[in-house]
């Protein structure tokens, strides 16, 4: 006994003098950089690590670094971006926020800022800047980015998210505009699917394209997941009842029964391959198009979502970037941030993804890059119509669960495979109770 | 000799304790073992159960509730489905993959040209990075480009597709099959080397005996294949509840939630939602029923 405890003192003790060093090199080493960070800022030569999403479509990545690298040559601020795939954004963002270490700037997913606000700092200083230099914010830009009466990120962009469609079967079947209304669309498919072009809206796990067509379809018909106060969940409703049974027939007369496999990037394929007609995506089926298959892009068009009883409804991945609390460079993130979205940077990035992302601040309706295809006016509109999974409430953490959850989605989904309407209400609510009873 | 150094010894002290106890030259060496697992293991998983037992979200600090989480999980329908989803999951997959495994084993014991070869490369479902071979396998189920529908149809076997991952039972099917080819070659190479460890002379006892194949399989080859079995069975029960990737790549617990399992629920809750309380009693929630299948397990094993 005693020889163990002798043992474990000795290499104990061995150990907390090798720690003690280390911990000594260290905590040096951190003196040493961060008055060297100190000197250097007074000297303007911090360095400021972005952490983004690696976006589909590279080349827009690619004006990002340049960019960074102009940045440091004019300001001597040094920028890095690190970009990784959108789907790890969630675990870094995790990983960052709880361990108080990581980049200084994070992009944040749509309702990022609203998640993760007692993390970032308040940005209202470069947001104002830039709102009374560019004509004002969107509200959507407001809706994802102000958390109480304080801006927690600033919005970056929006990546809009309309219906892609196949201009030449829709004439085929007598249309020569996009049907207005989701009834129209309705008769439309149903032409369609007998044609041999069903029309396909994914009703499996693409925690995108699922939410983005499911929410709006509930939204049009009047239907929400929770009341106004964010609390109440109010799911089960007779407009909620309309849309199930609409999203049951439609499934029914006009859709490709391949939508339960549907990841995101499902409906790409299936459009580019010619199996579908009518799908969900933001313009990425379009640029594809034009490498893979050009004359497929000819008789591509976009259109907004139908008009329903209660109006017309999209929801889009917007995103933002914010800064962590935790950051030594926060004068400088924000200084980055602002020169980022001024117009002769904003413009160069957003233009060469061609509708892949539009801007936040009103200024960027009237980009160039809208009059260089008339195809992505409708794009350039969508901004407008979007709202956040939660609404009408603000952005909230049970809304976020709820959509990763894939409850509203899920609730549709159950209805296409034949269950009863009141049922599968009942099961969604059930669910959200669950999520919402929580907070 | 001894006696020379045990004079010397008073003089110097430092020297004493190399000398003296081998114990505290065992201690030395197994230290580095044993603070890799306190660091590596026990800290994230005292970690994870004292999360368990708050209510934190991301990014603050959160209130003790006891066991609430695991109380409040019991009522949640979705998590209900999932425990079925993972036993579903792990039971059959094991299942198959003891059977599979020890019909391959077999097969593998038997002469034949290039038997090294054929072991080796049997292993290839195992070594191949998991996530890179999901991924070919999310191709061979595509909704629309599935070589898998694609030569049954032309087989004639099947008149339409299958939807692999777009039907709740066959996106089970699925990963079931996934999983099973996967963890097949651990199976079979373990059975294989409890297969050469038996003594050849039992066999030719027993066909002397006059005793065929089949129960010489049941009398000798089971029996002492047992605790080969056992083991192995139950790290891939362990690691099959907690698997992830597989799940995750090909349905990420779809469709209607019907490959929803542990691992990629508790991902779900704690890290895109934020209820890392949460999520961290998902994924300790069968913890205490699989402690106690380990220690029965492993006396069973003493005793053997």
């Amino acid at each position: 006994m005693r020889k163990k405890k002798q043992g474990s003192v000795h290499t104990g003790g061995d150990r907390t003098i090798s720690r003690r060093a280390f911990l000594g090199v260290t905590a040096g080493a951190t003196a040493a950089l961060s008055f060297g960070t100190f000197i250097r800022s007074g000297l303007g030569a911090a360095k400021v690590n972005v952490l983004t999403w690696s976006n589909t479509l590279r080349v827009m990545d690619d004006v990002l670094r340049e960019q960074a690298k102009q940045y440091t040559k004019e300001k001597g601020v040094e920028v890095s971006f690190e970009f990784i795939n959108q789907t790890d954004l969630p675990t870094k963002t995790a990983a960052a926020v709880e361990s108080g270490a990581g980049p200084d700037i994070i992009t944040l997913w749509s309702d990022g800022p609203h998640l993760h606000a007692k993390a970032l700092v308040d940005v209202n200083d470069v947001t104002a800047s830039l709102g009374k230099e560019l004509k004002g914010w969107t509200n959507i830009g407001k809706d994802i980015a102000i958390v109480g009466k304080n801006w927690k990120a600033v919005p970056w962009g929006i990546i809009p998210i309309a219906l892609t469609y196949r201009e030449d079967w829709l004439k085929e079947v007598g249309y020569s505009t996009f049907p207005d209304t989701w009834d129209e669309l309705l008769a439309a498919s149903k032409k369609l699917k007998d044609k041999g072009h069903p029309v396909g809206f994914s009703l499996g796990r693409a925690i995108g394209d699922g939410n983005q067509f499911h929410y709006p379809l509930l939204w049009a018909f009047g239907g929400a997941e929770a009341k106004k106060d964010g609390k109440t969940v109010a799911i089960n409703s007779p407009e909620t009842a309309k849309a199930v049974d609409y999203r049951r027939k439609l499934y029914q007369a006009g859709e490709t029964e391949d939508v339960f496999a549907w990841d995101d990037a499902a409906n790409n394929r299936a459009f580019l391959a010619g199996a579908v007609s009518v799908t969900v995506n933001a313009a990425s089926i379009y640029w594809a198009a034009k490498k893979d298959a050009p004359p497929l892009r000819e008789v591509t068009n976009h259109s907004f979502f139908p008009k329903g009883p209660a109006g017309r409804f999209g929801y889009s991945t917007a995103i933002s970037l914010g800064i962590f609390k935790f950051s030594k460079a926060q004068k400088e993130a924000k200084a980055f941030i602002k020169w980022l979205l001024e117009p002769k940077q904003y413009s160069a990035w957003m233009g060469i993804g061609e509708g892949m992302m539009a801007g936040l601040l009103n200024f960027y309706e009237d980009d160039p890059v809208w009059k260089k295809d008339p195809k992505l006016e409708v794009i350039r509109q969508i901004p407008k119509y979007v709202r956040m999974p939660g609404y009408p409430a603000p952005p909230s953490r049970p809304a976020a669960e709820a959509m990763i959850k894939f409850v509203i989605v899920n609730m549709f989904a159950r209805a296409a495979k034949g269950m009863a309407t009141a049922e599968t209400i009942k099961v969604a609510e059930q669910e959200l109770k669950e999520i919402y009873g929580k907070a | 000799m001894s006696i020379a150094r045990a004079e010397r010894l008073p003089a110097r002290p430092w020297a004493a304790r190399f000398v003296k106890p081998e114990a505290l030259t065992g201690y030395g060496l197994i230290s580095p073992a044993v603070f890799l697992m306190l660091v590596l293991l026990a800290y994230p998983f005292v970690l994870a159960v004292s999360i368990s037992l708050t209510d934190r979200v991301l990014g603050e600090p959160g209130k003790f509730v006891w066991l609430e989480n695991f109380l409040k999980l019991l009522q949640d329908s979705l998590f209900r489905q999932t425990v079925w989803n993972s036993f579903v999951y792990t039971l059959s997959t094991v299942f198959l993959k003891m059977v599979l495994g020890i019909v391959l084993a077999l097969l593998l014991n038997q002469e034949m040209p290039y038997r090294n070869l054929v072991r080796g490369a049997l292993l290839l479902p195992w070594i191949v990075p998991t996530s890179l071979s999901v991924l070919t396998w999310l191709w061979m189920f595509d909704s629309l480009f599935s070589v898998v529908n694609y030569i049954l149809l032309g087989l004639g076997l099947i008149s339409k597709k299958i939807p692999w991952l777009g039907d709740p039972f066959w996106a089970m099917v699925s990963v079931v099959i996934v999983n099973t080819w996967r963890g097949l070659p651990f199976f079979a190479v373990s059975f294989l080397a409890g297969l050469m460890t038996i003594p050849r002379e039992l066999y030719e006892a027993a066909e002397t005996d006059g005793a065929r194949a089949p129960r010489q399989f049941w009398h000798i080859t089971l029996p002492l294949l047992q605790p080969v079995i056992a083991v192995v069975v139950l790290f891939s029960t362990i690691w099959t509840f907690a698997d992830f990737q597989i799940v995750y790549i090909l349905t990420h617990g779809g469709p209607i939630n019907a490959t929803q399992i542990f691992a990629t629920m508790a991902y779900d809750v704690a890290l895109v939602a934020g209820r890392i309380g949460e999520g961290s009693a998902i994924s300790l929630f069968l913890f205490p029923a699989l402690l106690v299948v380990i220690i029965l397990l492993l006396r069973y094993l003493r005793r053997e």
